[in-house]
């Protein structure tokens, strides 16, 4: 699961700006992304509280194996006869932990990547575009797989394995930034002055990439939950973790279905969906802002208004 | 003129045999190289008799050094040879195995992606059209919802409101037996139905999401003024010239959700039990069953390379500033 | 006797997203007679560019007009988009800036150019094909390159392509955006000519619109110099020269030695008044060298100072009113 979207032109702004200033703008006057950080900050709020605002603990059986729904239970029981909110609560801190830190790991490795294709050009911009088009082509989730199958379950692995073959699209984005920053007036000024090669990267590369690299960054969380679960449900995450994708694995294989539980299965799969579509939001609608290509359309449905000769509007 | 043309396509062709020789070269390490490996770790096969430990390490020669190995793995699957499955009680093949399971999962794919890339078209291109329509805002929101919903619960979800209604087990009635062709077909069809669906509704919001975004740059260049100023009516102006030139880039991004494809077969089969190369994945990964885990890596590779080659080549055909 | 062309205060606003609009065409009148070329001059941001594309209707959804557009007398502004849509191409066709890109890369030249001749019912089938060749002939293109892509033409051949595709509805007016900006000098002077022997032989009235004051001597018989949205100074080009009216115009022009050389427009210290804000007074008066007390309260309105019986002669500044008063 990717979208791939087409590296924007970096604004060229006269100094580098900090990336505050852009991001907030964009929060407040888009739509989307503000319902997309809402969406994510909620989440976020849950994760955390999680002790303090389930009605009961993850592994605690308050009842029969798939019990329906009822008032105590808003959600219905698992079929373990555990609270299904309480397990949405805790579900979302690992799926959003595992989410954020392949997410992490990816963006490092990426954009190291990128800044170095970037930066250095010439043969090493070359080969590292190369071996990026390799695991561009490979299929993810099956190369993801077959890993993990190999290495084992574990937290730690399943984090590794996504953000091992996340990193592509951050490492074209940032690659294509970091060209067109680096012929920029003032970086040239600091190389003439001196400036070693870290410093330019650190002080004036990274500033002006800061924001698509934000909003890259939290396109790759929202692929990397969807991996989550998928391995998860292939029964390659840790089976001691709780997390939306083990929830849904645990349904498929104790045949929640057959039992017409559907409350063991459909909302943990609600709450991956809101989350990916909060990231979705948010990330591209900074990147559609920072897209000056979108802005222009020589087409549309409303015509232009025509005002009568009196000088009145309309 | 016709030089660069063909340049183009041998590059593409080179790029395409070099990934999948990576890919060969990663099973390899990882099956092989690896400490605790899966081939070489013989203990790991269920009840292996000496005999078949000694016929294995023949077989791979996993008593030879590495690089000999990896000379031999080459040739083997040169020679399609990739083992046998350790699972099954004849020791299958796994070539013989997974091909079968291809034929299964290639009818069930295609048709889910060709109804999703038609439905993606077409709600792509008019939300483009009506961009900050009511419209737009709709169907752009339905397709982020699809996409974000994670495909084996869309397939669950499938599976919950329509069990009753059409068959969601496997390719055929395990009763009809001795059925005539017609009816086996139409029974496999039947089959199709709902592992179809799922494909398809879990990739059109993506290529609505693509199809949208790449209309609405191309609706910002200036051959559409041109052609708007000509007296054109918009939809004429998006029909002629905006659709066209917008396909260039959403072949190519379509080319890269391939991979997108292959974990959805690999999810809904399992929900399913499509018996296809998908749920063969999943049954090697629960079986431990590493040839055969082996072999669909590399056939599942393989197969997004190809189609990527054939999308690279479709992107040739259409762009004349290549091909000319 | 009603002119081919004539515009009557046009009005041009944008809506801005966050609040407020642009004002960007403020007042607009010019006419043009079969055969007449006329100049449209200023900086860039001036109005000249969305003043032609107004002529069209060419404005994206967030803009309102305001006027009267009469080709031959019939206004085709009065209905908007559906008014105006009839006559594209038709009457009045546009060649734009840099037909790098006005031209549809996937499509071969020939089917752009028959492309309108179908639309408008002017010619189909052999018919138009002829005529593509014939009209490709006519800006010295060779007929057998109508079907080549467009990325086939080096820049010049690509801007000629563009011209014939105007002229494929044989239409009376022809606007031309800056039409040689992109090209080096050589095939810019070509290109001028183009259009100044296309004008004489087929009777198009032209309006180019451009930056570079050399490219308007060598084509144009008239000019009108915008500034902030309107018309400062407008008449025949060595009138403009020698006797202008306006310190913008005057500015403008001495600022380039040499008229029929290949100077650029030297731009004059400080810049254009923001259009988003109604201006009082002048909106020139900020970098004018002989401004008056008069120039920050009151506008300046456009009136003839030309000489008795001289074609017309009209400029807006306060500094003309002293003249003519004494």
């Amino acid at each position: 699961m990717k979208i791939t979207a087409e590296p924007g032109v970096v604004p060229d702004l006269d100094r580098p700006r900090g990336r505050g200033g852009l991001l907030w703008d964009t929060i407040r006057r888009q739509k989307a992304a503000s319902v997309g950080a809402a969406i994510i900050f909620t989440f976020l709020i849950l994760a955390v509280f999680a002790p303090l605002l389930a009605p009961s603990g993850p592994r605690t059986q308050v009842g029969p194996v798939y019990g329906p729904l009822s008032a105590q239970h808003w959600l219905g029981l698992d079929d373990g006869g555990i609270d299904m909110v309480s397990l949405l609560f805790y579900g979302a801190r690992i799926s959003m932990i595992v989410g954020a830190a392949a997410a992490l790991v990816a963006t490092v490795i990426g954009g190291l990547i990128g800044i170095t294709a970037g930066y250095v050009g010439g043969r090493v911009d070359g080969f590292l575009m190369r071996v990026t088009d390799y695991f561009l082509v490979i299929p993810d989730l099956v190369l993801m797989i077959v890993i993990a199958a190999i290495w084992g379950p574990a937290l730690t692995h399943i984090i590794l394995v996504i953000g091992l073959l996340l990193w592509t699209s951050t490492a074209r984005i940032v690659r294509a930034q970091v060209m067109s920053v680096r012929e920029r007036v003032y970086v040239k000024r600091a190389r003439s002055l001196g400036c070693s090669h870290l410093r330019i990267v650190f002080r004036h590369v990274l500033p002006q990439i800061a924001p698509l690299l934000i909003a890259n960054v939290v396109l790759t969380v929202a692929v990397a939950i969807f991996d989550e679960t998928a391995l998860a449900f292939l029964g390659l995450s840790d089976p001691t973790a709780i997390s939306w994708g083990t929830i849904i694995e645990h349904g498929f294989l104790r045949q929640a279905v057959s039992y017409g539980a559907w409350w063991a299965i459909v909302p943990p799969g609600i709450c991956v969906a809101l989350l990916i579509m909060g990231c979705y939001l948010f990330g591209q609608a900074i990147e559609d802002a920072l897209n000056p290509r979108l802005k222009v359309a020589h087409l549309s449905i409303k015509g232009f208004k025509v005002r009568p000769a009196d000088g009145g509007k309309p | 003129m016709a030089v660069r043309g063909t340049d183009y396509v041998l590059k593409r062709l080179f790029f395409a045999l070099i990934t999948v020789f990576v890919a060969v070269t990663i099973n390899f390490v990882l099956f092989r190289m690896l400490p605790g490996s899966a081939v070489a770790n013989l203990a790991r096969v269920p009840h292996a008799s000496p005999a078949l430990k000694a016929e294995l390490t023949r077989e791979f020669g996993l008593d030879k050094p590495m690089w000999q190995q990896y000379v031999i793995y080459l040739g083997q699957l040169a020679h399609l040879h990739m083992g046998v499955s350790w699972v099954s009680d004849s020791h299958q093949p796994v070539w013989h195995y997974l091909r079968g399971k291809l034929a299964n999962t290639i009818p069930m794919a295609a048709l889910g992606t060709a109804v999703a890339i038609v439905i993606g078209i077409a709600s792509g291109v008019l939300s483009a059209w009506r961009r900050g329509s009511k419209s737009d805002h709709v169907s752009t929101n339905i397709a982020i919802a699809f996409y974000a919903v994670p495909t084996q619960w869309l397939a669950l979800m499938l599976l919950i409101l329509f069990a009753g209604v059409l068959p969601a087990n496997g390719m055929h009635d395990p009763f009809a037996v001795g059925a005539s062709g017609w009816a086996s077909f139409v029974d496999t069809m039947k089959h199709m139905i709902l592992p179809s669906t799922a494909f398809a509704l879990t990739l059109y919001g993506e290529y609505t999401l693509i199809v949208r975004s790449s209309m609405l740059e191309t609706l910002g260049e200036d051959y559409v003024l041109t052609a708007r100023a000509k007296g054109l009516s918009s939809w004429a102006v998006v029909r002629t010239h905006a659709a066209r030139n917008a396909m260039l880039p959403t072949t190519t991004l379509i080319a890269l959700s391939l991979g997108y494809i292959v974990a959805g077969a690999i999810l809904i089969e399992t929900v399913f039990t499509w018996p296809g190369i998908g749920l063969a994945t999943y049954q090697a990964v629960v079986s431990q069953d590493y040839p055969v885990l082996q072999g669909t890596f590399l056939i599942l590779t393989i197969s997004v390379v190809f189609f990527n080659l054939l999308a690279d080549l479709l992107y040739y055909k259409l762009d004349p500033r290549i091909s000319a | 006797m009603t002119a081919l062309l004539e515009v009557e205060d046009l009005h041009v606003w944008f809506e801005l997203p966050h609040r407020g609009e642009l004002h960007a065409v403020q007042g607009v009148s010019f006419s043009l007679d079969p055969g007449e070329r006329m100049g449209l001059v200023g900086e860039s941001g001036c109005g000249k560019t969305t003043s032609i594309l107004a002529l069209m209707g060419l404005l994206p959804p967030n803009a309102s007009v305001q006027g009267r557009v009469r080709i031959d007398g019939v206004d085709i502004m009065a209905g908007g988009e559906e008014s105006i849509r009839p006559h594209r191409w038709r009457e009045v066709a546009m060649v734009f800036q840099g037909a790098m890109n006005a031209l549809n890369p996937v499509q071969r030249v020939g089917t752009q150019i028959i492309e309108p001749m179908e639309l408008h019912g002017f010619a189909s089938g052999d018919a138009a094909v002829r005529r593509t060749g014939e009209l490709l002939e006519l800006v010295g293109i060779p007929a057998a390159a109508a079907d080549r892509y467009p990325h086939e033409f080096s820049g010049g051949m690509r801007q000629r392509a563009a011209i014939a595709m105007a002229l494929a509805c044989e239409p009376k007016i022809l606007l031309a955006d800056e039409p040689t900006t992109a090209l080096d000098v050589m095939v810019q002077a070509q290109i001028l000519e183009l259009l100044k022997s296309l004008s004489a032989e087929l009777g198009l009235a032209l309006v180019l619109v451009t930056h570079d004051l050399p490219v308007v001597a060598q084509v144009c018989q008239r000019a009108a110099v915008m500034y902030a949205g309107r018309i400062a100074e407008a008449g025949p080009i060595d009138v403009l020269f020698h006797e202008p009216r306006h310190p913008y115009t005057r500015l403008l022009f001495a600022a380039t030695p040499d008229l029929y050389g290949d100077q650029q427009v030297v731009s004059i210290p400080g810049a254009p008044p923001r259009l988003d804000q109604e201006m009082v007074g002048c909106p020139f008066r900020d970098r004018c060298d002989v401004v008056m007390d008069v120039c920050a309260t009151v506008d300046p309105a456009l009136v003839d100072v030309g000489v008795d019986a001289g074609p017309s002669h009209l400029a807006a500044c306060h500094r003309n009113d002293v003249v003519s008063s004494v």
